[in-house]
């Protein structure tokens, strides 16, 4: 079962899905911050595509180096330390995508994201998924499949979450949810039907309330 | 002529061939910041690589405090190979296929240009200890003069490491429409107490040495008699710029003679310790060649103009300084650098964020502290981080 349900994580992961979803957000000639850039793919594309300039943030050494051969303008800082020195509102979209449940302090990022920028774009694999659900319920361990590729001594998802706890979050800390976008059998769907356990990402649009 | 190139850093090749110093002397001189007027003022130079038809390819490089302008290939009298020469070359990080490299010697300096060893023309002797006091604006204002000079209004780039980071960001500040971009290394945009504390120490060990003092006004150059203050003052330097984890990897506790089996138990035949560690004789040998090949007068006046250093206080603020900067940004720090650590970085980079400046910023995970830039393990990464942000300029 998990042989064939792997992938469920792949389209965020080959930038095919996931990132048509982010970019079909984002309206051109904007500024975008994009938070854990890696090599800078996604800010490539959309200063391809949508001819947005944009800013990375990463920690990768590697990948850091590489956004800079792409020309890309990118800050190496730890996104658990914040986003100290980056203004109000100086970008119409800050990205924070697939990296959201590996955050030690998730709430005070989201929060400097909507300080940040007008609009934040999350995207994160939906641990309330039926097959993770499932695993729990019926073996009693902690789901190694799916969404969640690792067992739990050794995965980055230190902060597994939910649709539903998202939501619950996104309100708590004062933010307004614009549009939610789920990903269900890897197609994008608009506010999908019984989400929180079809869908194996959510990719949300918010903006401060 | 020489036939081998000596070799300062492992991985230089002298692959850009054989150069010689230039030197251009400007008689208006120059209006220094203190207020005084010093001229004729004369610059050593070299440059590397073609100025493009459309003078646009212009990279300036910035040297740190004991640097010279010979960065790159290989000397054509002295046979010695530039201080970055693994940087600077055909196909290096710095290509000089492409760009037309300068590195000029700083103001103040004893590498030919104007300093504290050139003639005084009012009283026809060495200025000496009476060299004007001069800042990191007076050294950048003087290169400015050069790079008129040789016909360029606009760099591609101005690059520097630690003093040099220091010029590159004054570059871009004073100069916002003749800067393209601009690489800031290991550097800061105020030094520290702690900074003006070891040049305090330095400028002392000199003061305190009666060699030094009693010829600082004679009439002679490199023949002169320099004290063992200088060498003292290289010494404290030098322990700043490496880390703790390189001196323990290139040094540990091991002892100079590999044939003894335990410590001495002696200070030597007259009491004079000549070093029983490897870590003693490496900045004893590192003193003694800088008193061969630097000048203490240049010493004091170079470091006086580091610890006048403070763009905060020159401009009411960094937000203030940065505001008029129209150059793409890089600011690069080392993990291990405790001298400038990283956090001089980012107060650079998070009042160029204030001003929405297009600044990239990175920390690179090198162990050799202050000096990683030069050292060689790291010229590889240095390499695709400089030459990749080179090519992204326009």
């Amino acid at each position: 079962m998990c042989a064939e349900v792997r992938n469920i994580r792949t389209p965020f992961h080959e930038f095919a899905v996931g990132f048509n979803v982010i970019i079909n957000l984002i309206e051109p000639g904007t500024r975008v911050l994009d938070l854990g850039c890696g090599s800078g793919t996604l800010l490539q594309r959309l200063r391809e595509e949508k001819n947005i300039e944009g800013c990375g943030v990463e920690l990768d050494q590697a990948k850091v180096l590489r956004c800079i051969e792409r020309g890309i303008r990118v800050m190496r800082l730890d996104l658990d330390e914040g986003l100290e020195g980056f203004p109000n509102k100086s970008y119409e979209y800050v990205v924070l995508s697939r990296t959201l449940q590996q955050l030690t302090y998730p709430e005070k990022l989201v929060t400097e994201m909507l300080r940040v920028g007008f609009k934040s774009i999350i995207t994160f694999p939906n641990f309330g998924h039926w097959r993770a659900a499932l695993q729990y319920l019926l073996k009693g361990r902690m789901p190694v499949c799916g969404a969640h590729p690792h067992p739990w001594h050794s995965t980055p998802d230190i902060h597994p979450l939910t649709i539903s706890d998202f939501r619950d979050f996104i309100r708590k800390i004062g933010g307004t949810i614009e549009k939610e976008i789920h990903i269900v059998n890897s197609v994008p769907r608009d506010d999908a039907f019984w989400a929180n356990r079809r869908a194996e990402w959510g990719c949300y649009l918010i903006s401060a309330s | 002529m020489p036939t081998a190139p000596i070799k300062e850093y492992a991985d230089s090749d002298g692959l850009y061939g054989r150069v010689s110093t230039q030197y251009v002397t400007f008689e208006e001189g120059l209006q220094l910041e203190s207020g005084t007027h010093l001229s004729p003022v004369t610059v050593a130079y070299e440059t590397y690589g073609t100025l493009s038809p459309e003078r646009d390819n212009a990279v300036l490089i910035v040297h740190a405090l004991s640097g010279d302008a010979h960065a790159a290939g290989i000397d054509e009298t002295t046979g010695k190979l530039g201080w970055w020469d693994a940087m600077i070359g055909p196909g290096k990080g710095i290509d000089t296929n492409k760009y037309f490299v300068i590195c000029s010697n700083c103001l103040g300096g004893c590498k030919g240009t104007t300093g504290p060893r050139s003639i005084n023309p009012e009283t026809s002797k060495p200025f000496g200890r009476s060299f004007p006091l001069i800042t990191m604006g007076d050294m950048v204002n003087v290169q400015a003069m050069l790079v008129d000079r040789l016909g360029v209004r606009r760099l591609h780039n101005v690059i520097g490491g630690s003093m040099g980071g220091m010029q590159a960001l004054e570059w871009a500040v004073r100069y916002p429409d003749r800067v393209a971009s601009a690489v800031v290394i290991a550097a800061t945009a105020r030094l520290s107490p702690q900074g003006i504390a070891f040049n305090w120490v330095g400028r002392n060990a000199i003061y305190s040495d009666p060699a030094g003092r009693a010829e600082a006004t004679e009439e002679s150059s490199f023949a002169r008699k320099v004290g063992r203050g200088l060498a003292v003052a290289r010494m404290i330097g030098h322990i700043t710029y490496l880390s703790e984890e390189t001196m323990e990897a290139k040094f540990g506790r091991k002892l100079k003679l590999k044939d003894m089996d335990g410590y001495s138990y002696s200070l030597g035949e007259n009491g004079t310790e000549g070093g029983e560690f490897e870590v003693e004789s490496y900045l004893e040998h590192q003193g003694q060649t800088f008193m061969e090949r630097f000048d203490e007068d240049s010493y004091i006046i170079i470091t006086k103009a580091i610890d006048y250093f403070d763009m905060e206080r020159a401009h009411g603020g960094l937000h203030n300084a940065f505001k008029n900067i129209s150059a793409k940004m890089l600011v690069i720090s080392f993990s291990s650098d405790w001298l400038y650590p990283t956090a001089m970085s980012l107060a650079i980079v998070r009042a160029l964020q204030a001003q929405k400046k297009d600044v990239s910023f990175v920390e690179l995970d090198l162990p050799y502290g202050h000096d990683s830039f030069l050292v060689n393990a790291g010229i590889p990464t240095m390499t695709s981080l400089i030459g990749g942000f080179l090519k992204s300029v326009r």
